[in-house]
């Protein structure tokens, strides 16, 4: 059986997971603002496109959810990434990993943010 | 030790060489109050002379007796057949997990040795087979030589981690308990160890280590404490510019 | 020079998920493994579907039909345990990495899943009474 001695890989960096702890509590905050907002606070709890629309209007709301994208994306990027690392892939793994992973956390984060200004300026018009 | 026997079944974990793994059945007659250990000794004794397991001080000093008893790390010097069994039943005695088998119930510990001189306590150079004269040895934060003063190296934590289960890279609760202990005193090299992918931020908390820990090490404690010294030397670091640190060398700075 | 493999990458990975012989804590861990990868697919999903609202009121109020099926609903109430259950015990993990509270932190993880289980069973009422 392999009982080779591994030299630790430096770049697992306090700063991420300090990032990934930091979205985690922003967004309990966010997330619970969303919910109340949305489903509670919002006519009708927001069933019907028409009611979106108008929500979508208030640039506060805007500002919300453009930050719960961007949060919850990349807290969940972050996480998935750790827990891949617990699995100790290859060096060359985890770089292709980095890569999709930014990539991935990207686009979602312009889609989101494209959805929600869409939905924003269907109401102006 | 009373009169009472009991006939307990012993379900032992048996692996020799490349053979697949299998379990053996031995019956016994114990006292109840006797120690897991003692069992196994017998059924060496007085069975199967080619069972293989580790044991020296008999009283949970050496950390050599760890094994799973019934799926739960112990040291079985200390665990009695009244803890784990009752009279008829069956106890099952396996090796540690996430180190590989060298026969049976002995496992190899070689890697978790060096990780542990790797926290620079090195009383005892495991390659050279020496010991390393007092004057040459670093201090630990009380001045005296201290390997980790409650930690017994027994490996129970390593086998408890489920991270540990899952990547063969991850220093381990012990080794970075150990550090905690020592304290990483400015060293470029011990911060960089721990501040790794296979350091402190490896743990997930799910202090298993701290559970099945036979010596009261704490090591989830530590590794946590561990996380806020790396955060504040980072932070340190920003003010501070980059130390200049000549990577693969044996150095405490400052 | 560096061996990676003692077990296929699933095999390794299933190891995470064996409550057996094992304490509380290891719930706790496993918990939040699963509510987090189930998370992480809920919100791609999500994403997804609020693309609907792209396409327009009749495409998005369809979907809202749907979405009043027992089925649908249990499965909101999946996604709002998980959150719950995520959260919360986020929030004890994070205090312990700063050194608050990890010297009883199986008495929080008690505390948490009380309060997360009490939490879940308040909304999928009120999810499903509606």
């Amino acid at each position: 059986m392999n009982n080779t001695f591994y030299g630790p890989r430096s770049g697992e960096s306090a700063w991420l997971w300090f990032a990934k702890a930091l979205s985690g509590l922003v967004m309990i905050v966010i997330l619970i603002i969303h919910f109340i907002a949305n489903h509670f606070a919002a006519p009708n709890g927001l069933l019907s496109y028409a009611d979106i629309v108008r929500y979508y209007q208030n640039p506060l709301v805007l500002a919300m959810e453009i930050g719960f994208v961007a949060f919850a994306v990349s807290h969940a990027l972050i996480g998935l990434r750790g827990i891949i690392l617990d699995l100790k892939p290859g060096a060359a793994f985890i770089r292709v990993i980095n890569w999709l992973f930014t990539l991935l956390g990207a686009s979602a984060i312009i889609y989101g943010i494209w959805l929600i200004l869409t939905i924003a300026g269907r109401g102006a018009a | 030790m009373t009169e009472t026997r009991w006939n307990v079944t012993f379900r032992v974990y048996r692996k020799k060489g490349a053979a697949a793994a299998h379990y053996d059945e031995f019956r016994l007659e114990v006292d109840p109050d006797e120690y897991v250990l003692d069992a196994i000794e017998r059924i060496w004794a007085y069975q199967d002379r080619s069972l293989t397991f580790r044991h020296a001080c008999h009283h949970s000093t050496c950390g050599a007796c760890g094994m799973r008893v019934n799926g739960a790390e112990k040291l079985t010097c200390i665990t009695p057949v009244r803890q784990v069994a009752r009279d008829g039943g069956v106890i099952r005695v396996e090796p540690l997990r996430n180190f590989p088998v060298v026969s049976d119930l002995a496992v190899d510990m070689g890697v978790f040795y060096r990780r542990m001189e790797m926290g620079e306590q090195l009383p005892v150079n495991v390659d050279k087979r020496e010991a390393i004269q007092p004057e040459a040895r670093p201090a630990g934060p009380g001045g005296d030589q201290l390997r980790l003063a409650d930690c017994i190296e027994c490996g129970l934590c390593i086998s408890a981690c489920p991270i540990s289960a899952s990547s063969p890279g991850y220093l381990g609760p012990a080794v970075l308990a150990g550090i905690h202990q020592h304290g990483l005193q400015g060293s470029e090299r011990l911060l960089e160890l721990v501040d790794s992918e296979d350091g402190v931020w490896r743990c997930h908390s799910a202090f298993e280590c701290t559970a099945v820990c036979p010596a009261s090490v704490e090591p989830g404690w530590r590794i946590m404490e561990l996380r806020r010294e790396v955060i504040g030397q980072r932070i340190r670091g920003l003010f501070h510019g980059p130390k200049s640190s000549k990577n693969g060398q044996l150095e405490a700075s400052q | 020079m560096i061996e990676i493999t003692k077990g296929s990458l699933l095999g390794r990975a299933a190891k995470w998920f064996d409550p057996r012989w094992r304490t509380l804590n290891m719930l706790g861990f496993i918990l939040n493994r699963v509510t987090a990868i189930g998370l992480t697919l809920y919100l791609f999903l999500h994403l997804g579907v609020l693309s609907l609202l792209a396409q327009g009121a009749k495409a998005y109020d369809g979907f809202i039909a749907l979405a009043h099926s027992p089925v649908f609903i249990f499965g909101e109430a999946l996604v709002v345990a998980a959150g719950f259950i995520h959260g919360l015990n986020g929030i004890r993990i994070a205090l312990n990495s700063f050194g608050i509270g990890a010297r009883y932190q199986k008495a929080l993880l008690v505390l948490v899943l009380v309060v997360a289980l009490a939490c879940s069973l308040v909304f999928a009422v009120r999810m499903f009474g509606a």
